[in-house]
């Protein structure tokens, strides 16, 4: 069963090609970790997907449904979530009210959407600091509140693009085990990420793109010792010498 | 045939000082992404700066330039600097500071009010003006002197600010904060120096509109409300933040004014020209000349 | 008693008091300044719910008071349509108008909206003024509209003292308040707040922002024609650069943005602040200094932006806590 099918994907800017001819698939049920170099087009292609703007070419196809330049209202309704790099919380209103806003994606009634979201919240261990203003959340917690207001969409596939960094290592450890827990109650999940510890620790499957092309996919351990790899992230000498 | 030719040209100079008048918009929106509504109101100083210099020193109208520029970039540099800059530090984070754009508004409200305390409401123009009524005869077309310097200074400028922005260190700091202000910081830009720099140049620019408007212009308190809102209409026709747009945007409208009197009656081109207004909002509302809109 | 039982007695108690006033106030100066003030707040309210909720800044809503006070006055004069049913005419039109603006503008940077609005405002002033007639509806032109004085009455919408006038705007003021509060509690409200401060964000968790704008933008227009019609009862007399300025669009602006867009309770506050500044300045600087009240406006809002761009609601609801309720909040967001 494939979730999310993306065939042939370019993205070009201007004349700058940031994605090259990408193809991926995420099996249903999956942590499937996409790694790469600074400026490789890692958020661009999750951009692409959730709909941020549409691909120059290609198609994408998600839970069996065509979705190439869908908006990302619309493909949030259908069941694909994001969360964002630089976190964007609604700064002036509390974490119960950011979260509302997301489950009011399935429903029309605050009542409804307030026990959702608190709910969601204690999913996450999060319940404690609901009424406190979002503006005010540790590094930490905003991206605990990013993640809580995806999940509060009901997704089916969940986009994380670097929900860990800036986190310290007990903080890393315990995000591993939320989105393992996440991925058990059904949700499939597509993680950028650049700690390479918890992407290995965490991913069923890893792709690695270079200047926007794929280099390399397979297992963890796989891409740990693949010579493609070694080369992209420390550069050609490290691997002759 | 040769009236419509006649008003064709006319309508192309004075729509050229059109622009002229709103570059000083576009080149501020350009880098801050902020509308400054105290637009009309840097005229206004402009325009009473450049009476002043030629009414105290008797010199030529154009001459004025060499005091207006330095004198307006100075004041739209610490305009910026001492009054806009500490709201953008504190709303940093917001995408889009609408209080900037009310801190505007509210300068706006300050200048024009205390113009008119200082200098009165009357309307003032040029005692001593060589300029005064001169036309140009060209083959049985009479053509405005004054307002042909105008065409001539605004092509100039227009000119001279793209060298500035394409060639020069600053200048291209300055494109590089309007594209990503995030980016050009983690480059070593400091953006709110940028932001002073570019607020200074605006309001430059506004003075050497003031200096070509005021030989066949009068100046008074509000002068800057009835050009104001031809400059918001003029930037969005050319696209907000495209200096040739400002300048092509302009001739559009003074085409407009000065063409549309031989068929209808003057109400009906006002009504044209907020028609095609809200036309291009419509159908392509990143401006006739402009780049793509984004969020 | 807990604080939110002495928080509905306070506002019972405000109720009681604002319509118990006209017995005290007896100068009908002071009761036509009194309507003017209510007028405002119900015009800054109604303003509120695109440009405080949603994060634009509508700059125009000058346009919409003269559709609303320009439909019912004509149905009225030359039709005999009561002003009521003219009211809702109007209110209906100026949905259309909201919408024409909004629906190319709202989905783009918020100056797009702010600079499309101004224009939209000026150049229906500018038409109005210049307009004799449009096929068989009178407009007259610069002159305006006289409405000549006919039996008083409610059906007439047409008094003989300023009470019944102040009593109509009170009950609007309150039913376009409760609107609001009703409209921040719903999804509604929620999806205009999350879209006016990350756009982006809010879009990713299925919020169109650009719809959710959109509705509000089209209840804010209708309410504000409604306005309209009353100005034109209540003055009797409309002309463009009374009803449609661009001075009035700003002030609606002013009063919301320094008593606290997005707030409930920030424009009645606006509008209580400053509606007496700016009458007093007037009465009393008027000939000496003229145009002193719009620079302490300048002024004002300056300082305000800078020290509490949320509106002056933020610090006095905070000292309304302290002072009768002893609730330490953690948070101010609802």
């Amino acid at each position: 069963m494939t979730m999310l099918q993306v065939d042939n994907m370019t993205k070009e800017f201007g004349g700058l090609r940031a994605i090259d001819s990408l193809d991926l698939t995420i099996k249903k049920g999956m942590i499937l970790g996409l790694i790469g170099p600074n400026g490789a087009g890692k958020s661009t292609a999750f951009n692409c997907i959730a709909g941020s703007f549409a691909p120059t070419r290609g198609e994408i196809t998600f839970d069996g449904t065509r979705i190439t330049g869908e908006k990302p209202w619309n493909l949030c309704k259908m069941g694909l979530a994001r969360t964002f790099q630089i976190v964007k919380p609604f700064a002036s209103k509390s974490v119960l009210y950011n979260v509302t806003v997301a489950s009011f994606a399935t429903t029309g009634s605050r009542k409804i959407a307030e026990e959702k979201a608190v709910a969601v919240l204690e999913s996450l261990n999060f319940g404690d600091k609901k009424d406190i203003l979002s503006g005010n959340l540790t590094i930490a917690d905003r991206k605990r509140l990013e993640i809580a207001k995806a999940l509060a969409t009901e997704p089916k596939l969940l986009l994380l693009d670097e929900v860990m960094a800036g986190l310290r290592p007990n903080e890393v450890d315990e995000m591993v085990d939320i989105l393992k827990a996440l991925r058990d109650r059904g949700i499939t999940i597509f993680v950028i990420e650049h700690i390479m510890r918890a992407i290995m620790a965490l991913s069923d499957r890893i792709v690695v793109i270079q200047f926007g092309k794929k280099i390399a996919e397979g297992l963890p351990s796989e891409i740990a010792n693949n010579e493609k790899v070694i080369k992209a992230y420390l550069g050609e000498d490290y691997v002759v010498a | 045939m040769l009236y419509i030719i006649e008003d064709m040209i006319n309508g192309v100079l004075m729509g050229s000082i059109y622009g002229l008048t709103a570059m000083g918009l576009t080149i501020i929106f350009g880098v801050l992404k902020v509308i400054n509504f105290a637009h009309g109101s840097l005229l206004m100083v402009g325009m009473y700066a450049t009476y002043w210099a030629i009414t105290l020193t008797g010199v030529h109208p154009y001459l004025a330039l060499a005091m207006v520029i330095p004198a307006m970039f100075i004041f739209g540099y610490y305009l910026q600097a001492i009054v806009i800059k500490p709201i953008f530090i504190a709303e940093k984070n917001v995408r889009e500071p609408i209080t900037v754009i009310i801190v505007t508004t509210g300068i706006w409200y300050i200048l024009d009010n205390l113009a008119l305390l200082v200098f009165g409401p009357q309307y003032r123009s040029l005692a001593d003006n060589p300029l005064k009524g001169k036309m140009l005869e060209v083959g049985g077309m009479f053509v405005s002197q004054p307002k042909l310097f105008g065409f001539i200074t605004a092509i100039i400028t227009a000119s001279t600010i793209h060298w500035f922005l394409q060639k020069t260190v600053m200048g291209r700091a300055i494109r590089a904060t309007s594209m990503d202000r995030e980016a050009a910081s983690l480059m070593g830009i400091n953006q709110y120096r940028i932001y002073n720099v570019a607020f200074g140049i605006g309001a430059a620019t506004t003075g050497i509109a003031a200096v070509t408007l005021l030989p066949f212009y009068n100046v008074f308190p509000t002068v800057g409300v009835l050009f104001d809102i031809k400059c918001f209409i003029i930037v969005v026709l050319g696209g907000l933040g495209s200096i040739s747009g400002a300048l092509l945007g302009g001739i559009i409208i003074g085409l407009i004014e000065s063409v549309g009197p031989q068929f209808m009656t003057a109400t009906w081109t006002e009504a044209i020209v907020y028609g095609l207004f809200l036309l291009v909002l419509f159908v392509k509302p990143s401006g006739l000349f402009g780049q793509k809109h984004d969020w | 008693m807990n604080h939110q039982h002495f928080n509905k007695v306070m506002i019972v108690g405000l109720l009681v008091a604002a319509f118990a006033l006209p017995l005290v106030v007896r100068s009908a100066t002071y009761m036509h300044i009194l309507v003017l003030l209510l007028f405002y707040a119900y015009l800054t309210t109604s303003w509120n719910i695109v440009g405080g909720f949603a994060g634009v800044l509508p700059l125009g809503h000058a346009a919409f008071v003269g559709i609303g006070a320009y439909t019912s006055t004509i149905l009225s004069l030359q039709y005999g349509v009561s002003p009521w049913l003219g009211m809702l005419v109007g209110g209906v039109l100026a949905t259309i108008a909201g919408v024409i603006i909004g629906l190319p503008t709202l989905k783009m940077r918020g100056a797009y909206f702010a600079l499309a609005t101004i224009a939209f405002a000026e150049g229906f002033r500018v038409m109005v003024e210049n307009i004799d007639y449009i096929g068989p509806l009178k407009l007259n032109g610069p002159r305006g509209l006289q409405i000549p004085p006919l039996e008083t009455g409610l059906t007439s919408f047409m008094f003989a003292t300023k009470e019944p006038y102040y009593y109509i705007i009170l009950v609007m003021l309150l039913a376009v308040m409760l609107l609001t509060y009703i409209i921040s509690r719903s999804k509604l409200g929620y999806y205009l707040i999350a879209g006016g401060e990350e756009p982006e964000a809010a879009m990713a968790l299925g919020v169109n922002v650009a719809r959710a704008r959109l509705i509000a933008m089209a209840v804010s227009s209708f309410l504000t024609a409604l306005a309209g019609t009353f100005y034109a009862q209540f003055s009797l007399y409309i002309h463009p650069k009374s009803i449609i300025s661009l001075d009035m669009s700003f002030e609606i602006a002013f009063i919301a943005l320094i008593g606290g867009r997005g707030s409930i309770i920030g424009p009645l506050l606006g509008a209580m602040l400053l509606r007496p500044v700016s009458d007093f300045c007037r009465i009393y600087f008027g000939d000496t200094l003229p145009g002193m009240h719009l620079i302490i406006f300048g002024l004002v809002l300056i300082f305000v932006m800078y020290y509490q761009p949320r509106g002056l609601q933020e610090p006095l609801s905070r000292m309304y806590q302290r002072l009768f309720t002893r609730k330490t909040l953690a948070t101010t967001g609802r």
